[in-house]
């Protein structure tokens, strides 16, 4: 029992990382990011290159990842979003495919099929209920529930925030009364970018091999998460990538299918209840507590 | 009726050409193979584009979604794959061993079940949460089910053997070709077929507004889950000739990235054309050889970053894709050329309409009961009470005002009426019976029909297409028939072609009838608006602000219009207005709301004069 917590709540704390900034990117501008995977493994192969072919100590690399990773995010923003500001989020969602269609297809050229390793420091952990942590795991689930309900503050009660909001709202509306929408949106994508590399910086230890599409694998569980939390709220897409690693682990421990990836297989069943209590949500509600509206919060991008 | 009426016409789209589909057919059936014997086509490349043609086919099924119904799918790829093992599956010397063809209908039976399974709780709901799911299925494709043994085949894969004729396998893989593209050419006929029946029409008028859709009685979340169950089926097909030209599938080929690439296809082709998607699929396909052959073995790979950068441009420069773009020029072109066609009469005579015969049949009004009652109509949005214990009654064969300042609440109330929202409490009684919990296409289906009031038509989409549209309850023929394009399908559209062209007649509309409704002026989409509205000749009109944007002079004639659909027409209508004259020249009865209540009804010329009334359109009387 308390392995499975253990395990379940370092899955959930790379996850909530993902899923944070999914949230973040969907709320301050409408658009579902497919890309805040990619980002992580691309910013990964330059700490990679940082750490391995120019020799600096693994922390040197991880700073400059996370640049690297701001400047994709922003560098997109700059030079696609912002072309797209009269089109829907819908279609910027799609050119998020496009961005990860490039990085993935850029890293299958330099990574090749084997893989690369990045040495890393966090090489003696700590046994907590039999489970060996180490503490770039600690620190992960820490900087997830920092961010979750500290961006979540900083969203509802900095005027900077407000204006996050605002814009992913009724654009036309924030930028008539001043708010400068171009750098809103640069700040949020800036973000989203830096999020999606701290992220795929703490989940390499632990598999310790940078694949192709490395991060998206983390990516998908958390817009599972992001969705079970409602793609609205931070600390909710926090508790809900937590929730799902923990369900990971469980089922592994409790009910193990024997079928390669069944953790996929999981996370498809997971979407597909989420999405039908939410869909059933508004109906069984009404049948038992009587008349309701639609849930006002819709995705929509 | 003293204009001659137009010859009949389908609407134009992107179709075969001229030659007609048998042609096509015995073409795409005989060249490879005679391609191939004269030596003009290696093996490796008829094995090359009967991959193309796969990816072609795949293309097309998101297309259906992408660019028809406006939904996106992240994992298209793994219905493909979905297909290919399904077709091992069948057809396998170790499994079934059924005949190809069995095969080939398996993959796609099976592609479209599995997409209506997993479809089923994401398409009831708005936004991209397909999109979600399908990224869900694209992994637990390829990094589980497809590698499970029984499924996959393991590390060695599912053989898929070739069809036979006869006594012999087709073994080249010209031959094979010639047969993928024979399946090419019937998907790309179906397709065609279905999209300008009354589902294609569905499909795009759920893409451009599922409000708009649903008022026309269009069951929003089973169209889309039709258009994606269709669309995954057409992937299992597509799946079969991947899977069957390989001979052996493995779970590997059904990477995400490839769902991407499909994404590229569509977008590229031009999101609902045809052929961009047909050509932009070979493209991806076929550039990889090309660019190693131009440029050498260091340049593999660089064609999926080519690819995905040319998505971001092509996207950020053009939202609605290629095809959007070809449109917008010839638009621009037609414009240049001699600009709009004249003004048609401002006076248009609606032509008295039979009942569509393939609407679901309408309750009868019984004397004495009004068309339409709302009792305590209460809509709150967050901290503000939008409508607040609204009730109205509307008789039938009368015209009702409904007015009051801006924000007052009469949107909301006619939203709450036709089930685009529902109330916090209240009742919404139609002929007499309760609908207050019925959905907005049902209730349409009962004879509600309503425009918006930012107008509610698919603006790139010509006059003709939105009446035909509009028109989608009348149209009472299946999927099966729709896709053949015979039988009901014929019959039902004849009808509805004609119920068009009548109204485009007695509109005065027909040298628009080609024109996309977004070139026409603010006051002409309102009239075809209410076209639209009255061709399913509804028991009840619901207009919302009909004389906005129009001039003084259309105002009047619109209340003529009015009258003659309450008097020659035997309509009942409710009407919003803020055009004063308007409602008094027409109303029969008069309600005026003020911030979400009623606060006045009756003879509208005494209403208007109420203290009350004044003082909600003008504010305090200072003495």
């Amino acid at each position: 029992m308390g392995q499975v917590l253990v395990l379940g709540l370092i899955a959930g704390g790379i996850y909530a990382l993902f899923a944070i900034g999914i949230v973040l990117v969907h709320r301050g501008t409408g658009v579902l990011n497919f890309a805040q995977g990619e980002i992580g493994t691309a910013a990964l192969l330059v700490a990679y290159v940082v750490v391995h072919d120019l020799g600096a100590p693994w922390l040197v690399g991880a700073l400059v990842a996370v640049v690297a990773a701001v400047l994709l995010g922003a560098g997109f923003e700059f030079a696609v979003v912002r072309r797209m500001i009269s089109s829907d989020p819908v279609s910027t969602a799609v050119a998020t495919v496009g961005l990860t269609l490039t990085l993935v297809s850029i890293e299958i050229i330099y990574v090749g099929d084997s893989g690369k390793v990045l040495d890393n420091p966090f090489d003696s952990g700590f046994t907590v209920a039999g489970v060996v942590v180490f503490p770039h795991q600690v620190l992960a689930v820490l900087v997830a529930l920092a961010l979750g309900f500290g961006l979540q503050r900083l969203l509802r009660r900095t005027d900077f925030g407000l204006g996050i909001l605002a814009a992913a709202q009724d654009p036309d509306a924030v930028r008539l009364v001043g708010v400068p929408l171009s750098r809103v949106s640069l700040a949020v994508w800036g973000l989203g970018g830096a999020l999606s590399g701290t992220a795929a910086l703490l989940a390499e230890p632990t598999v310790g091999l940078i694949t192709p599409g490395f991060a998206s694998e983390f990516f998908v569980f958390g817009l599972a998460a992001a969705v079970i939390g409602g793609l609205g709220s931070l600390p909710g897409a926090v508790a809900g990538a937590l929730a799902l690693g923990v369900l990971e682990a469980a089922e592994q421990a409790y009910l193990p299918l024997d079928v390669p990836g069944e953790r996929y297989l999981l996370l498809l069943a997971v979407v597909l209840v989420a999405l039908l209590g939410r869909a059933l949500g508004p109906e069984l509600r009404s049948r038992f507590l009587g008349p309701a509206r639609p849930a006002a919060a819709e995705v929509t991008a | 009726m003293t204009t001659t009426t137009l010859p009949l016409r389908v609407p134009r789209r992107v179709s075969l050409p001229v030659p007609g589909i048998v042609v096509w057919l015995a073409l795409v059936a005989v060249l490879p193979p005679v391609l191939s014997r004269a030596g003009l086509l290696s093996d490796v490349n008829a094995l090359r584009l009967c991959a193309a043609t796969a990816f072609a086919v795949a293309g097309l099924s998101l297309n259906l979604l992408m660019g028809y119904a406006g939904q996106i799918s992240l994992g298209q790829y793994a219905f493909v794959g979905v297909g290919a093992f399904t077709t091992g599956l069948v057809t396998g010397v170790n499994d079934l061993r059924l005949p190809w063809l069995v095969g080939l209908l398996a993959a796609a039976a099976m592609g479209g079940l599995v997409a209506f399974v997993v479809g089923l709780p994401a398409l009831r709901l708005r936004g991209l949460y397909l999109a979600v799911v399908t990224i869900g299925v694209a992994y637990a494709g390829y990094q589980s089910l497809f590698r499970v043994e029984s499924i996959g085949g393991g590390s060695a894969g599912k053989p898929v053997p070739r069809p036979y004729v006869g006594d012999s396998a087709i073994a080249t893989n010209a031959d094979f070709l010639a047969l993928a593209l024979v399946v090419l050419v019937v998907v790309w006929q179906l397709d065609v077929n279905l999209c300008r029946s009354r589902f294609g029409r569905a499909f795009q008028a759920v893409k451009a507004d599922e409000g708009v859709a649903s008022s026309f009685g269009i069951d929003v979340a089973r169209t889309k889950l039709l258009a994606f169950t269709l669309s995954g089926a057409m992937a299992g097909a597509a799946g079969a000739i991947l899977g069957t030209a390989y001979g052996t599938v493995t779970g590997t080929v059904f990477r995400y990235e490839q769902s991407l690439l499909l994404v590229v296809v569509v977008v590229i082709g031009g999101l609902g054309s045809r052929a961009g998607v047909v050509g932009a699929a070979f493209f991806a396909i076929l550039l990889p050889s090309v660019m190693i052959a131009l440029f050498g073995e260091g340049i593999r790979g660089y064609d999926l970053v080519l690819n995905g950068a040319l998505l971001m441009y092509t996207i950020s420069r053009n939202p609605h894709g290629l095809a959007g773009a070809v449109r917008e020029a010839r638009d621009k072109r037609l414009e240049r050329k001699g600009g709009l066609p004249p003004l048609p009469p401002t006076r248009p005579s609606l032509p008295a309409l039979r009942p569509l015969s393939g609407a679901p049949p309408v309750r009868k009004p019984r004397a004495g009961v009004p068309v339409l009652e709302a009792r305590d109509v209460s809509v709150r949005f967050g901290g503000l009470q939008a409508v607040d214990q609204a009730s109205l009654r509307v008789d039938r064969g009368t015209i009702v005002g409904l007015m009051g300042p801006n924000g007052a609440g009469k949107t909301t109330l006619f939203n709450a009426v036709t089930g685009a929202l529902a109330p916090d409490s209240g009742q919404v009684l139609f002929l007499g019976e309760d609908i207050s919990a019925l959905p907005p296409h049902v209730r349409a289906a009962r004879g509600m029909g309503r425009t918006f009031q930012l107008i509610g038509l698919a603006k790139q989409q010509s006059v003709y297409e939105n009446l035909l549209t509009a028109q989608h309850l009348g149209a009472a023929y299946g999927v099966g028939s729709a896709l053949l394009g015979v039988g009901p399908s014929r019959w039902f559209e004849r009808e509805l072609r004609e119920r068009a062209d009548q109204v485009l007649e007695g509109l005065g509309f027909q040298r628009f009838r080609d024109t996309p409704v977004g070139r026409l002026s603010h006051g002409q989409q309102r009239i075809v608006e209410i076209g639209c509205c009255l061709v399913t000749s509804p028991e009840l009109v619901m207009l919302d602000e009909p004389s906005a944007g129009m001039s003084p002079a259309a105002a009047e004639d619109l209340a003529q219009t009015l009258l003659d659909v309450r008097d020659r027409l035997g309509r009942t209508v409710l009407l919003i207005e803020h055009n004063v004259p308007l409602v008094l020249n027409t109303a029969d009865e008069l309600y005026v709301m003020d911030t979400g209540r009623v606060i006045a009804d009756g003879e509208p010329v005494e209403v208007v004069t109420r203290p009350e009334v004044v003082r909600a359109y003008l504010g305090e009387v200072v003495a």
